[in-house]
């Protein structure tokens, strides 16, 4: 067990090493650089010399696998290298903005738990009855509404006509966290209850739930013991890989919400071409998969005693 | 005369002096909140003014405000903070601030006198020692600002500033009148947050970037008294986050606003501060040869049909609400150098004629012109990030079908690469501040002349290399006016570049707000006047 | 509940299930068919211009009212069904079908080939995907057949690993086992019992998925890939007159209602389908 876990975890240096060249490769290919981003983004134009003058100083100058592999020896020595952009270290500036995104990630999280799993076995338990179409509407509405669109209406109603919560997050805060959570809760509760309706029809129509039914076992107990912790596997693939990627920063809302957090923070290198924060956002996304994908296996097999831990190795 | 008068204008500088730096001198030093505590204890109750910007963030290089680093001058001089000895008026003309005078001795000497009056928020006395400091800290570490001052040695004595440069730099005022020409007290340094000590109406107290800045009142401030205590300057990107925070009242004025917003604030509640700026929207003509379309771009009805194809009022009317206006020239007619240009103005009629002339003609009816087989299609590439390009773009498309032309828009945010393609692309449509500091040199030498860093389109006129020789030599302000009109006109003769309007930059904020106000450089927003009522 | 009782009820559901298929296939081709003719049906050019009719709101004349340029928006919306109902399909079409053999063949198999798949698939899906369309609209150029590709790309390792981990859960089923006791070829056994079991959440996933990714394929046009001016996209259209929601709602709205509907019509049909496939109904057959 301890041992299938580190060589999951020894999994991550190829994947790290594939993804950051990769980034690196990518950024070169999509062209422009962070002194051309600069300029445009000013509007005003300097000349050749300095244009040279700056790219020399961050190396842009030299070719891609010399920059690659400096990066590379510097990131071995611990030194992620200091970002073009604001002239600070690499480690401290992302290090500052994960409070943000762990708070939105838990609390929108737990938002979507809390509304998609009862509304979604709710729903199939009364299978094409009134309270299915109304939910599975809502849910048709949730999914076909942009982010931008739910964090207007949500600032709308809770920040201008009721005054619940301010329009721009002060700092990291449960009250200024509330509409960007309920934002991304509302889009993935969309998605969710649907998954959930349907893996509990699944299972309600598999014969144990019959045979259990006809031997006179309570329904809520078949539901609780049975159904949900069946319906568990397809529930954690799915939360698994949204708490993946809403761990990576959820940029639109969080630049809506002036919510400091790592995804703002990885729209704005990526747009300027600050290749060193880039990087160090691509490998935290690289390690929030590992991590995430292991913790995942693992609880597949308390939950689900057909999966063996070998079924999933081989 | 002058001579008294000159002596009494001192003797009044002087006990200006005395009640403005020396109120401070039991202060302690770098005391903002200090200074502000005690304020409010006198006056009781706090004015508070919240600020929502989307350009004070890194990737608009304004991470901080201190004025050595990339364009972190800004967010100094805009939010109060910096001062400059020079200020650029709406008419592009140059009045004093913190310097009294500058006289250009020779073609390479200046004498600039500081104010006696002028010191800094931590009370001292901004003495030409102070700025000799801060000019010299700044050519050692600001690439750009040493190549535009050409500064070979600065000398001070007293309020007298002598600087010398090492060639010929008829604009050296102007420079020096651009953000990273605050001058800042090098006595306090640069905090690690980027926090500088100015000679401005406020006093930076907390600077998170990407986030928010503090300021507090100047209590020793040299030119007035400052009304407002404390104002906060908050980062909003977001269009209409923004237009909802001023809504909510979560901010008092806003910058950077999405025209598609105006309408909301078109009130009672709101007021605007507009006022017409030298950002322009305009498109450069590919000449290359190697373009598959060079048959197309380089004819010159083609040229000409799109510039009186072009529906230049319509854009700005209808698609920017009004808030813009048409262009002729490179500049605004504000401007002395944009007076006085001629260019070709929407007319589809003559559009058509001018093709049909040149042998444009739609053969097999399809709405589009042919000639020897070839169609009249233009590669029109523009980008996102101005989000009036696309609407641009757009409109031109559809005028320009009109009179028989496809135009296939390529709108991305890679254009900076493309346009370096000369076989990618037929038209360029850019938008930049062309006279930001109220001169017409930086226009040409970037995107017209030779060896512009920007002439990715190859155009070349041997009378234009000529005018801007003469530019570059030229001191007297308004020889260099005349310059530059005639060498615009050289510009718009053949079509080559066709300007299509100039941004309104607007500043909205609630309605009891006062002194807020927009100008053309971009350069002034908050100041001692600020109020709230 | 003696058994023929059971077979009965299996076949009303079935019946009422037929109904229901039949209905929303119907919606679904009503829709295609708008789609396929919607340059035809169309009461105005929906690229002409005319300024002096510009955001004119909601009216009989114009039903949707008019965008800033004046052109209907109504018609607009029609002829953007193309773009945005095509694209959309396309692409989470490919990424389904080639997402699912993937990750069935994955979970069948185990071994190496899964490792290094798996592996892929975690870059993948940890890569940044606008790095990646950076990329692709740099390479490629913009257009809405490359940003369908972009999307393509870092999108088919979802329907890979829910593939997976689904046959995962059936391959030591007793039946599944018993299958492969009597004989069946690997392929028989996916082909039988494999996917026919999991084709549920992928196809619950995939329906759900058009609305998604319509909007994903919007949000790259702001890159430069995606629908180029003047195509009418509705994705495009929405986020184009995001800054007006409050002003000109309609600009909005309109779009907005047309991805709303499509969504409904596909995510149903997706569950009329899946039910109609459920493996429970068969067998009662």
């Amino acid at each position: 067990m301890k041992k299938y876990a580190v060589r999951r975890l020894l999994q991550l240096i190829p994947i790290l090493l594939a993804i950051t060249f990769l980034s690196y490769g990518m950024m070169r290919i999509a062209g422009s650089d962070v002194v051309e981003q600069k300029m445009e983004n000013t509007g005003e134009t300097v000349s050749q010399e300095i244009v040279d003058a700056a790219r020399e100083e961050l190396g842009l100058d030299k070719p891609f696998f010399v920059q690659y592999f400096s990066w590379l020896a510097n990131l071995l020595r611990g030194d992620m290298g200091t970002s073009y952009v604001s002239n600070k270290p690499v480690f401290s500036t992302f290090v500052s903005k994960l409070p943000a995104t762990l708070l939105l990630t838990f609390v929108s999280i737990l938002l979507t738990v809390v509304i998609s799993i009862p509304l979604g076995i709710w729903a199939a338990v009364r299978q094409n009855k009134a309270t299915d179409y109304v939910i599975r509407t809502a849910s048709f509405i949730g999914n076909s509404l942009p982010n931008f669109f739910v964090s207007l209406l949500l600032m709308y109603l809770f920040a201008i006509r009721l005054g619940w919560f301010p329009v721009i997050s002060k700092g990291v805060s449960l009250q200024s966290v509330a509409l960007p959570a309920l934002t991304l809760a509302i889009a993935m509760s969309a998605k969710y209850l649907r998954q959930v309706r349907a893996t509990v029809l699944d299972e309600l129509s598999k014969d144990y739930v019959l045979g259990a039914r006809a031997r006179g076992v309570p329904f809520t107990t078949i539901m609780m013991k049975s159904v949900l912790k069946a319906s568990l596997v397809t529930i954690i693939t799915l939360l698994t890989i949204s708490i993946g990627s809403l761990l990576g920063g959820t940029a639109i809302v969080e630049s809506i919400f002036m919510w400091d957090g790592v995804g703002k923070m990885a729209v704005d290198a990526i747009n300027m071409r600050d290749y060193p924060i880039i990087q160090a956002y691509v490998m935290w996304m690289a390690i929030i998969y590992v991590v995430v994908n292991l913790i995942t296996d693992l609880s597949y097999r308390f939950l689900d005693p057909r999966i063996r831990l070998g079924g999933i190795e081989q | 005369m002058k001579k008294i008068l000159a002596i009494l204008m001192v003797l009044c500088l002087s006990v200006g002096i005395l009640a403005g730096c020396g109120s401070s001198a039991n202060a302690p030093a770098s005391s903002g909140e200090n200074s502000s505590a005690s304020s409010d204890a006198a006056s009781g109750t706090k004015k508070t003014f919240v600020f929502g910007d989307n350009t004070f963030n890194a990737s608009n290089e304004d991470p901080t405000i201190n004025p050595h680093e990339a364009y972190s001058g800004w967010p100094c001089i805009r939010y109060g903070v910096g001062e400059t000895l020079m200020k650029i008026a709406d008419d592009g003309t140059l009045e004093p601030w913190l310097a009294e005078s500058a006289t250009n001795v020779n073609e390479t000497t200046w004498e600039i006198v500081i104010k006696d009056s002028v010191c800094f928020s931590n009370g001292r006395r901004c003495d030409a020692a102070a700025v000799k400091a801060c000019l010299e800290h700044l050519i050692e570490v600001h690439e750009r600002a040493a190549d535009n001052l050409k500064i070979a040695s600065i000398e001070a004595d007293g309020q007298k500033l002598t600087i010398v440069t090492s060639q010929p730099n008829p604009v050296l005022m102007n420079y020096l009148s651009e953000a990273y020409g605050c001058i800042i007290d090098m006595d306090e340094g640069i905090t690690d947050d980027g926090i500088v000590v100015g000679t401005g109406p406020f006093v930076a107290t907390e600077l998170v970037t990407d986030d928010h800045l503090n300021l507090v009142k100047n209590t020793n401030y040299w030119d007035g008294e400052v009304h407002i205590d404390e104002v906060t300057i908050r980062n909003i990107t977001d269009g209409d986050t923004l237009a909802l925070a001023l809504q909510s009242g979560e901010i008092d004025a806003a910058y950077g606003m999405a025209y598609g917003s105006y309408p909301m604030f078109e009130n009672d509640s709101f007021k605007f501060s507009g006022i017409q700026t030298s950002r322009c929207f305009w498109g450069m003509v590919n000449f290359s040869t190697e373009n598959p379309s060079a048959a197309i771009m380089l004819d010159p009805a083609v040229r000409k049909a799109i510039a009186l194809g072009i529906n230049k009022q319509g854009f700005v009317d209808v698609l920017l609400n009004g808030y813009g206006y048409t262009a002729t020239g490179a500049f605004p007619e504000t401007f002395a150098f944009g007076q006085g240009v001629k260019a070709e103005s929407y007319d589809p009629e003559q559009a058509k004629a001018v093709l049909q002339e040149a042998g444009w003609v739609d053969t097999d009816g399809d709405g589009i012109r042919e000639k020897d087989g070839v169609k009249l299609v233009i590669r029109w590439l523009t980008y996102p990030t101005r989000l009036e390009l696309p609407l641009l773009a757009e409109s031109a498309q559809a005028t320009l079908k009109e009179i028989g032309m496809d135009v296939q828009i390529n709108n991305t945010k890679d254009h900076n690469t493309i346009r370096k393609d000369p076989a990618a692309w037929d038209i360029w449509v850019s938008a930049n501040v062309n006279a930001g500091l109220g001169d017409p040199a930086n226009f040409f030498a970037t995107y017209c002349l030779d060896n512009s860093v920007k002439n990715s389109g190859g155009h070349h006129s041997d009378r234009l290399e000529q005018l801007a020789a003469q530019l570059d030599v030229t001191f007297d302000v308004n020889e260099r006016a005349k310059l530059a009109v005639e060498m615009q006109q050289e510009l718009l003769d053949d079509n080559s570049y066709i300007f299509c309007s100039f941004l309104r930059m607007s500043m909205i904020s609630k309605a009891n707000v006062t002194g807020l106000e927009a100008h053309a450089c971009d350069f002034y927003e908050l100041t001692a006047d600020l109020d709230i009522k | 509940m003696s058994g023929t009782v059971t077979v009965r009820i299996q076949k009303i559901k079935k019946n009422t299930v037929k109904g229901r298929l039949i209905f929303f296939l119907i919606l679904a081709v009503i829709l295609l068919l708008v789609t396929i003719f919607a340059d035809r049906i169309v009461p105005y050019d929906p690229y002409a211009q005319d300024l002096s009719k510009s955001m004119m709101p909601p009216s009989s004349e114009h039903l949707m009212g008019t965008d800033r340029y004046g052109r209907d928006m109504f018609s607009r919306v029609i002829v953007g069904a193309q773009v945005s109902i095509f694209s959309t399909l396309a692409l989470v079409g490919v990424i389904s079908v080639f997402g699912t053999i993937v990750g069935t063949l994955c979970g069948y198999y185990g071994g190496a080939v899964d490792a290094i798949v798996m592996r892929i698939s975690d870059v993948c899906l940890a890569f940044p995907g606008l790095v990646f369309a950076l990329a692709i609209a740099a390479l490629l150029g913009g257009g809405v057949g490359n940003a369908v590709i972009a999307l393509a790309v870092i999108s088919w390792p979802k329907y890979a690993r829910v593939a997976r981990s689904q046959t995962l859960a059936l391959k030591n089923v007793p039946f599944v086992l018993a299958a492969r006791l009597s004989g069946c070829t690997s392929l028989q056994m996916i082909l039988r019992h494999i996917l026919p079991n999991i084709l549920g959440p992928i196809l619950v996933t995939a329906m759900l998925d058009i609305g998604t990714m319509m909007m994903e394929l919007a949000g790259l046009s702001f890159l430069g890939l995606g629908a180029q001016p003047p195509t009418a996209e509705w994705g495009n259209m929405m986020s184009g007159g995001r800054s007006m929601l409050q002003t000109y709602p309609w600009l909005v709205l309109s779009p907005g209602l047309a991805i709303f509907v499509t969504v409904v019509i596909f995510n149903l049909l997706g569950d009329t389908v899946r039910d109609y496939m459920d493996p429970k109904n068969s067998r009662a057959r």
